[in-house]
């Protein structure tokens, strides 16, 4: 390990991310268009759930942010994939830094992307859409980096096991859709069909959504999320393991074609 | 002095390679080489397509693992303490590596950062890599707007910004303009001049008989000489006829120097006027398509020792390699 190098790289990966910032702009804006759409029928579906005062954005603000942040699925592993695209991953293997070093050089600034989203999302929610958060502040952050985290992670997996970046987007749109929907992020998990609810606990997201709704509807505080959090950090552990097993260094990724 | 094929040395060589192997599936990449690089020294590693070239450099930075052998740098071992083998050394990759969207500048600074290099050392180093290869008025523009040959020269200095004790310069030159060709060439003189050892690969020979310096000269895997170009030509360059026939190649009625390839009939012969002189009335014009007198040099010394064409060797080397990709 060398953490001067993973410095490095991080800051050099905003740098590449600021240098094109439609996707950070992209995954804020169009889910607070989304929230302003749909807010009036989380509403009345809120209200059947028994938060009789809820505006609709309770449930709206986080699922849209959730659903959202799946999209850092595909991005974590975009950074591997143009690297190889621009010849510059054998330039960065060939360098004292270890795999190690650039993982997290490269992770990090996904992670860092889906916190600021997730974080700006809610930050936003009260003054536009009357977001009220009546638990924790700081578990609601706590929510977040752990989520952030988590599908960070599955986005390492994702690219782990995609050797082309077609298999990339294909996995990682469809699985970041997936997972969001069955998390309960587009749908709540009242309204979904039975099947889809009874699977749902398999998701990350489910728990990211679960710890959202403690926090915003039910004055949740850190002890009420925590079990949400952990099983999230398991998740993130799980994936982490898995792309490290199969994360093959060496072998060529095909950006395009 | 000319040294034999399988004579690395281990004594002060910056890079030492003994018993090299590797094989992709069931096609030999590298079959046992033995190799070494001094301080101060360039070795040009030439051979067409496919010989071997860039496995072996890969393999020296890191990035493939061999079947077997021993790769040293600065004594030590390349597999079990890579991460300090790799601060000693500066690669520039066959394919131009660099980050399109910031600046030359910018890629200098993760590259350097990355080599183990300080900010406030890396700022004047820039500036001096810039300045060897006419770079300083690009350093502030985004590298992809930048031409072929300026982005040739950022790939190539990127490796040098460390002064590594050694540079693997993988075809350096490829698609490289006359200009930065002589710059690339002038600024690895210099970093030599300095104490580093360099190992460059290519596959053009009248580079490496420009370069003046020590040849190792590949082949399917296998290392068939090494020397300097003069010995080398001295040696094993004679020069040869070339007579290409449109048909079958007609009987001539010389013995021993002569030799037949498809319709392709080589004498070697250290008098190429006397020769042309003695064969020409024998053949019938009309058959005759081409003739080429093939002149000592690094060419024939490839022809000599390896019994084809240098240039042909390039080309069924790439088809090789084309059908080893597509299989």
């Amino acid at each position: 390990m060398y953490p001067r190098a993973s410095l490095a790289v991080l800051r050099h990966e905003f740098r590449v991310m600021l240098s094109d910032p439609s996707t950070a702009i992209f995954v804020v804006i169009i889910p607070l268009v989304l929230v302003a759409l749909t807010k009036n029928l989380f509403a009345i579906q809120l209200s059947e759930d028994g938060f009789a005062s809820a505006n609709g954005s309770e449930f709206a603000v986080p699922g849209m942010a959730v659903a959202f942040a799946s999209f850092s699925v595909g991005y974590a592993g975009f950074t591997f994939f143009r690297d190889h695209g621009w010849g510059t991953w054998d330039r960065l293997r060939a360098t004292p830094a270890s795999s190690v070093d650039l993982m997290i050089g490269k992770v990090l600034p996904t992670v860092t992307l889906t916190v600021v989203q997730l974080a700006l999302l809610f930050l936003l929610g009260k003054p536009l859409f009357g977001l009220e958060v009546s638990g924790s502040i700081l578990a609601l952050i706590v929510l977040i980096v752990v989520l952030a985290l988590s599908l960070s992670a599955f986005g390492m997996l994702v690219t782990a096991l995609s050797r082309t970046m077609n298999q990339l987007n294909a996995i990682g749109s469809v699985g970041g859709m997936t997972m969001a929907m069955l998390g309960g992020a587009w749908v709540p998990i009242t309204a979904m069909p039975g099947w889809a609810a009874a699977i749902a606990p398999a998701i990350p997201t489910y728990w990211a959504m679960k710890g959202f709704q403690s926090v915003i509807l039910e004055d949740g505080g850190i002890t009420d999320v925590a079990g949400a959090t952990l099983v999230m950090i398991g998740f993130g552990v799980l994936f982490t393991v898995l792309a490290a097993w199969k994360f093959r260094f060496e072998d060529a990724k095909v950006y395009f074609g | 002095m000319m040294k034999t094929v399988g004579s690395a040395r281990q004594d002060g060589g910056v890079l030492y390679i003994e018993g090299l192997r590797k094989s992709y599936g069931d096609v030999l990449a590298l079959g046992g080489v033995d190799l070494d690089v001094r301080a101060g020294e360039i070795v040009a590693l030439l051979g067409p397509n496919g010989a071997g070239k860039t496995t072996l450099v890969s393999i020296v930075a890191g990035l493939r693992r061999a079947d077997s052998g021993i790769v040293r740098v600065d004594g030590l071992n390349a597999l079990s303490r890579s991460s300090e083998v790799r601060r000693r050394i500066g690669l520039a990759p066959q394919d131009t590596g660099l980050y399109p969207v910031v600046t030359v500048r910018q890629n200098f600074m993760l590259f350097g950062e990355l080599a183990g290099m300080s900010r406030a050392a890396l700022r004047p180093r820039i500036d001096e890599v810039a300045e060897a290869l006419d770079l300083t008025e690009l350093l502030d523009r985004q590298a992809g707007k930048l031409s072929g040959g300026q982005k040739r020269r950022v790939h190539t200095a990127l490796a040098l910004l460390h002064s590594p004790r050694l540079l693997l310069l993988d075809e350096a030159t490829t698609g490289a303009d006359v200009e930065t060709r002589t710059r690339l060439l002038d600024v690895v003189r210099r970093l030599a001049a300095d104490g580093s050892a360099v190992l460059y690969s290519t596959h053009y020979l009248a580079e490496v008989e420009t370069l003046g310096s020590d040849v190792v000269l590949l082949d399917r895997g296998q290392v068939i000489v090494r020397g300097g170009v003069d010995e080398l030509i001295s040696a094993h360059a004679t020069p040869v006829v070339e007579l290409t026939f449109e048909g079958a190649v007609p009987d001539v009625g010389l013995n021993g120097e002569a030799s037949v390839d498809g319709q392709v009939l080589r004498l070697v012969t250290a008098d190429p006027a006397a020769t042309l002189v003695d064969v020409l009335p024998r053949v019938r014009a009309d058959a005759l398509q081409s003739v080429e007198i093939v002149r000592p040099s690094l060419e024939a010394v490839y022809l000599a020792l390896a019994g084809r064409r240098y240039d042909e060797a390039d080309r069924e080397d790439k088809r090789e390699d084309t059908n080893v990709s597509a299989s």
